[in-house]
C-alpha cells in the first residue's frame, strides 16, 4: 500500500496488515498464551466481583447468616476513614514497609558486594547458603526465638548489662518505640541472604573486561566496586526498588500480629492488622473488603508513580 | 452342567456380597470430622474408648484443635458453610458460629417422644437453655451445654472457676494464715519473696503473672467485681438486690482504680514483672508449670494443665489454693462505691448450664441423627461410667455399691500421656454428660465424676494436701472460700453474645489491652493521669456496652420467669 500524498512515495511495513490477520500469522503463540489469560482471568480478575461487598451491610450477624446483606453506600469506607486508628495503622504499615524496603535492599547490597569480593569459593558459598536458611523459617518460629533473645532477661538485655552499657534491662518487647527497629531487625536476619541472591547473579552478569580495563586505569578494589559493580547492579536495584514500591501497602501480617501486644499496639497494629478484628473476625466483610480496596488504590497509585519517576530520571521501567 | 454350577456360584457370591449389608445398615462405618475451639492433643489411634464408640456406633473421629487464635480460624471456617466440621465447638466464641448459620436447630430432633435422656437432660433448665430466635421467632437450641446440667445438689469441692490463687507452700512459710483482703494477699506474697528470691534450683519466682493473651485477657480485667464481692458476670457488676438489675461496666468506675493501684504498686516493687504482659499464654502455663508463679488471678480450668504438670511432678507444695479475696472496708473511699452496695464475698454461685459452649452440629454434616442417637445411648449410665471413670476392674472398681479408685487409678487419670491412651477428653469434654450425683440405679449416690467422689477427693487426696488442710481445719478447698450462692436469675452475664455491638465491644477489648498494661507499669506520679486518661477513652464504648448489657440481662430475667 502506498501514500501518495506530498508527491512522496512511502512504503509501509507489512505490519500493517490488519490485527485479526497478524494474529492468524501468529496463531501459536497466540495459543501459548491462552492458559496465562486464563489464570490471570481466573484469579486476577474474577475475584474483583468480590469487590462489590465493600458496598454492602455486614453489620447484623443473624441476617447475613440468611444471605441479608442490602447495599449501603459508602458506609464502609465512611466508617473507616472517621476512626483515628485506622490512620494510624496506616502510618505503621508505611513505616514498616519502609524501614524494611531500605534495611532490607541495603544490607542485600552490601552482603552480595562483600560476597562478590570474596575469592574463596568455599567460605563465599557457605556464608551464603548460611545467610539464606533463615528466608525457609516459618514466622511463628522466627519470633518466637525473637521474644527469647529481646525478652527482659533474655541474652541482648544480659549482654547490654553485663558490659556496663546499660545499667538495667530495656524492655524491647513492650515499648512501643522499639517496634518498628525491631521489626526491621528480624526481617533483616530472616530475608537478607534471600534478597542477595538476585544481586549476586547481577553482579555475575557484568562483563570481566570492565573490571581488567578499571584495573589498567589504576583502580583499587572499591573503586572498582564504586564505578564497576554498583553501577553494574543499577537496572536489578531499579526494577526491584518499583516492584517493591507496589507492595508498600503490605508490610507484612504475620511479624507484627505475633510479636506484637497490647503495650506496643499503637505501632504494631498494620492495616492487615486492624482487618482482622475489625472485619474479618466480626465477619464483618463489608469494612475488610473497603479496607482491601483502599490498599489496592494507594498501591497502584505508588507504582504508577514510581515508574512515571523512574522514566523521567532515564532509567529502565516495568512497563 | 459346567454353566449350572457356575451360575451357583456367581449366585452365592453375590449373595455373600449383600450379607454385610443387610447385618449393618444402620452401623455403616463413617468418620467424623471434630473441630475443637480449643487447643489440645490428639488421642492415640489404641485409645481405649474411642475404639469402644466406634464399635458400637460405626463413628471414628477425625479432631482437629484451635492452633492461633480464635474467632480468626471460627471467621475462616465460616466462609465455606459446605464444609463445616461435623461436630463444631466454637469454644469461647460459639456465637459467631450460631450467627453465622453454621449450626443446625438441635430441637429438629430432640423431643421427649425420639431421645427422653436427651430431653430429660436440658428439661430442668430448658428456659436457658432453649431460646427463641430473633427473627423467626421459632425456638432454638444449637448447642446441649457441655457443663452445668448437673443432676441432685450442688457440689462444691474445690474452685473451678475464678479465684486469686497463691501456692500453698507461701501459705504454709506464712504460717496458714487466713487471706482475705489484696493487702494481705500481696504482703504474704512480698514477705515470701524477700527470704526466697529463688527455689532450690536457684531460678527466681515471680511474685503475680498477669495474663494479658487474646480473650485471656480476663485475668487482668474481670478481677474487680470479684472484689465487690460478686461471682462471675464477665465484664459487667449488676447489683442483682435491685428490682431493675443495674448493670455497669466496672473497668471504668472509680471503685476499680484501687485495685489498679494496688497492682501499680506491686510493680514498683517487682512483685509484678513486665514480662507478664508480653507472655503467650503458653509461656505462662510453662511458667506455672515450673512452679515458680506464687500467685494470679485467674480461673482454675484455665491453667488446669499447669496444675496437673505439678501433680505429675510431685510438686504439691506448688499447687495453688484459691482464695476469695475483697476490698477492705478503707480500700474503696464510700462515695466511689455504688449506691446501696455491700461487699460480702461470693466466688461461688449455683451451677450454670454453660450455654452455647460445646458441640454443636454443623449444617454440612451428612448424618445429624446418626451423632444424637449416639448422644442419646450415651447419656445411659454405662457409657457415662466409661467416660468419667474408665473401664471397670481396669481403671475403677465398686465395693458395696460404691466407685472408688486405687491412688494409681487416679494418679493415671491426671496424667496427660495416659490419657491419650484411655480417656475421649477431645470427644467428651465438649458433648453433652451427667454431672453431680447419680440420682437412681445400683449406684444411687455415688458421683458422676471421679473428682467430686468423696472416697477420692478425701481418700486419695496427697499427704501434702492433707496435712495443709488440717492446719486450717477444712474439710475441702472449697472452704477457702464462701459455700455457693443462688445462680442469678439471669444465670452468668458473662454468657450474653456481643454480637449486636461487636465494634464498639473490640473497641472496649482494644482499649483495655493497650493501655491498662501501661497504667499498671505507671510510675507512681504518673498513675492518676494515666489511670484518667484510660477512663475517658474507654467511656464512650463502656457507655454502649452497659446499656446493651442491661437490656440484654433484663430480657433473661423475663424470660427465666416465663414472661
Amino acid at each position: 500500500m502506498t501514500d501518495m500524498t506530498k508527491g512522496s512515495t512511502r512504503y509501509y511495513m507489512p505490519r500493517k496488515k490488519g490485527f485479526f490477520a497478524r494474529l492468524a500469522s501468529q496463531w501459536q503463540l497466540a495459543l501459548m498464551s491462552v492458559p496465562i489469560l486464563m489464570y490471570v482471568f481466573l484469579f486476577n480478575y474474577v475475584p474483583m466481583w468480590g469487590w462489590i461487598n465493600a458496598f454492602r451491610d455486614y453489620g447484623n450477624r443473624k441476617l447475613v447468616a440468611r444471605g441479608i446483606t442490602p447495599f449501603n453506600g459508602l458506609d464502609n469506607f465512611k466508617w473507616l476513614f472517621s476512626r483515628p486508628d485506622f490512620y494510624q495503622t496506616i502510618r505503621n504499615t508505611l513505616a514498616m514497609s519502609l524501614i524494611n524496603l531500605v534495611l532490607g535492599t541495603f544490607s542485600a547490597i552490601l552482603l552480595a558486594v562483600l560476597l562478590n569480593e570474596v575469592r574463596q569459593k568455599t567460605f563465599k558459598r557457605t556464608v551464603q547458603t548460611v545467610t539464606y536458611l533463615p528466608h525457609f523459617l516459618s514466622m511463628v518460629i522466627v519470633v518466637a526465638m525473637a521474644q527469647n533473645i529481646f525478652a527482659s532477661t533474655g541474652p541482648v538485655n544480659e549482654l547490654l548489662t553485663k558490659l556496663g552499657i546499660m545499667k538495667n534491662p530495656i524492655f524491647w518487647l513492650g515499648e512501643g518505640k522499639y517496634f518498628w527497629g525491631l521489626v526491621g531487625v528480624i526481617n533483616v536476619w530472616k530475608e537478607v541472604g534471600w534478597g542477595t541472591i538476585i544481586y549476586i547473579s547481577a553482579m555475575t552478569s557484568i562483563d570481566p573486561a570492565l573490571y581488567e580495563a578499571a584495573s589498567i586505569d589504576g583502580a583499587g578494589r572499591f573503586q572498582k566496586i564504586l564505578h564497576v559493580t554498583l553501577p553494574g547492579i543499577k537496572s536489578t536495584f531499579v526494577i526491584l526498588l518499583i516492584m517493591n514500591i507496589g507492595h508498600l501497602m503490605e508490610a507484612g501480617f504475620e511479624i507484627q500480629y505475633l510479636l506484637g501486644n497490647g503495650l506496643t499496639a499503637d505501632f504494631s497494629r498494620t492495616i492487615d492488622i486492624f482487618v482482622l478484628e475489625y472485619g474479618t473476625s466480626l465477619m464483618d466483610f463489608g469494612v475488610a473488603t473497603a479496607a482491601g480496596i483502599f490498599k489496592s488504590v494507594v498501591a497502584i497509585i505508588l507504582l504508577v508513580g514510581a515508574n512515571f519517576i523512574s522514566k523521567r530520571l532515564g532509567e529502565d521501567t516495568l512497563v | 452342567m459346567r454353566k449350572l454350577l457356575s451360575v451357583l456360584l456367581t449366585l452365592c457370591l453375590l449373595g455373600s456380597l449383600l450379607v454385610p449389608f443387610a447385618v449393618a445398615e444402620a452401623q455403616e462405618p463413617i468418620t467424623l470430622t471434630v473441630f475443637r475451639g480449643d487447643p489440645g492433643d490428639q488421642p492415640y489411634e489404641d485409645n481405649k474408648i474411642y475404639k469402644k464408640i466406634e464399635e458400637e456406633f460405626g463413628i471414628k473421629f477425625e479432631f482437629e484443635f484451635l492452633a492461633g487464635d480464635l474467632n480468626e480460624t471460627l471467621g475462616l471456617k465460616l466462609q465455606d458453610l459446605e464444609d463445616l466440621p461435623d461436630l463444631f465447638d466454637g469454644g469461647n466464641s460459639a456465637e459467631m458460629i450460631i450467627d453465622g448459620g453454621a449450626l443446625i436447630n438441635l430441637l429438629d430432633y430432640i423431643n421427649p417422644e425420639d431421645t427422653p435422656n436427651l430431653w430429660a437432660h436440658i428439661e430442668p433448665q430448658k428456659n436457658r437453655v432453649i431460646t427463641k430466635d430473633e427473627i423467626t421467632g421459632e425456638d432454638v437450641m444449637y448447642i446441649i451445654p457441655n457443663y452445668g446440667l448437673t443432676d441432685g445438689p450442688q457440689i462444691a469441692n474445690s474452685v473451678g472457676g475464678p479465684a486469686f490463687f497463691i501456692q500453698k507452700q507461701v501459705l504454709a512459710w506464712g504460717g496458714y494464715p487466713e487471706i482475705h483482703t489484696l493487702d494481705e494477699y500481696f504482703d504474704l506474697i512480698e514477705r515470701f519473696l524477700a527470704e526466697n528470691p529463688t527455689n532450690a534450683d536457684g531460678t527466681p519466682y515471680v511474685g503475680f503473672d498477669i495474663l494479658t493473651e487474646d480473650w485471656r485477657r480476663f485475668c487482668m480485667i474481670n478481677p474487680v467485681q470479684h472484689l465487690m464481692g460478686r461471682p462471675n458476670d464477665g465484664e459487667v457488676l449488676i447489683d442483682v438486690n435491685k428490682e431493675d438489675f443495674p448493670t455497669e461496666t466496672f473497668i471504668n468506675q472509680p471503685y476499680a482504680k484501687p485495685y489498679y493501684k494496688k497492682l501499680n504498686e506491686e510493680f514498683q516493687k517487682g512483685i509484678i514483672s513486665p514480662d507478664t504482659f508480653v507472655m503467650s499464654f503458653d509461656q505462662y502455663i510453662a511458667q506455672l508449670s515450673s512452679g515458680i508463679v506464687l500467685g494470679m488471678f485467674d480461673q482454675a480450668w484455665d491453667f488446669g494443665d499447669a496444675t496437673n504438670a505439678l501433680l505429675t511432678d510431685g510438686k504439691f507444695e506448688n499447687t495453688y489454693v484459691a482464695l476469695g479475696l475483697i476490698y477492705d472496708e478503707d480500700d474503696v473511699p464510700a462515695e466511689d462505691m455504688p449506691e446501696g452496695w455491700k461487699i460480702e464475698e461470693h466466688y461461688l454461685n449455683g451451677s450454670l448450664p454453660n450455654l452455647d459452649r460445646g458441640f454443636g452440629i454443623s449444617v454440612s454434616c451428612k448424618c445429624p441423627e446418626r451423632i444424637i442417637a449416639m448422644w442419646e445411648r450415651m447419656l445411659d449410665d454405662d457409657w457415662q461410667l466409661l467416660f468419667n471413670w474408665g473401664v471397670e476392674g481396669e481403671d475403677y472398681s465398686i465395693e458395696n455399691g460404691r466407685l472408688t479408685m486405687t491412688a494409681e487409678q487416679y494418679a493415671n487419670t491426671q496424667d496427660v500421656e495416659w490419657q491419650r491412651h484411655n480417656k475421649a477428653r477431645a470427644f467428651f469434654e465438649s458433648s453433652p454428660k451427667r454431672q453431680g450425683w447419680i440420682l437412681d440405679g445400683d449406684l444411687k449416690g455415688n458421683c458422676w465424676e471421679p473428682g467430686n467422689q468423696d472416697e477420692i477427693v478425701f481418700g486419695l487426696m496427697n499427704d501434702y494436701d492433707k496435712d495443709f488442710l488440717g492446719h486450717y481445719g477444712y474439710s475441702k478447698f472449697a472452704d477457702f472460700v464462701n459455700p455457693p450462692i443462688e445462680l442469678a436469675p439471669y444465670g452468668e452475664a458473662w454468657q450474653i453474645d456481643k454480637a449486636p455491638i461487636d465494634k464498639d465491644y473490640q473497641d472496649f477489648l482494644n482499649i483495655q489491652d493497650t493501655q491498662l498494661p501501661a497504667v499498671i507499669m505507671a510510675s507512681p506520679e504518673e498513675f492518676d493521669a494515666k489511670w484518667d486518661a484510660f477512663v475517658e477513652a474507654i467511656n464512650p464504648s463502656c457507655e454502649v456496652y452497659s446499656n446493651f448489657m442491661h437490656e440484654e440481662v433484663l430480657k433473661l430475667v423475663a424470660a427465666y420467669y416465663g414472661e
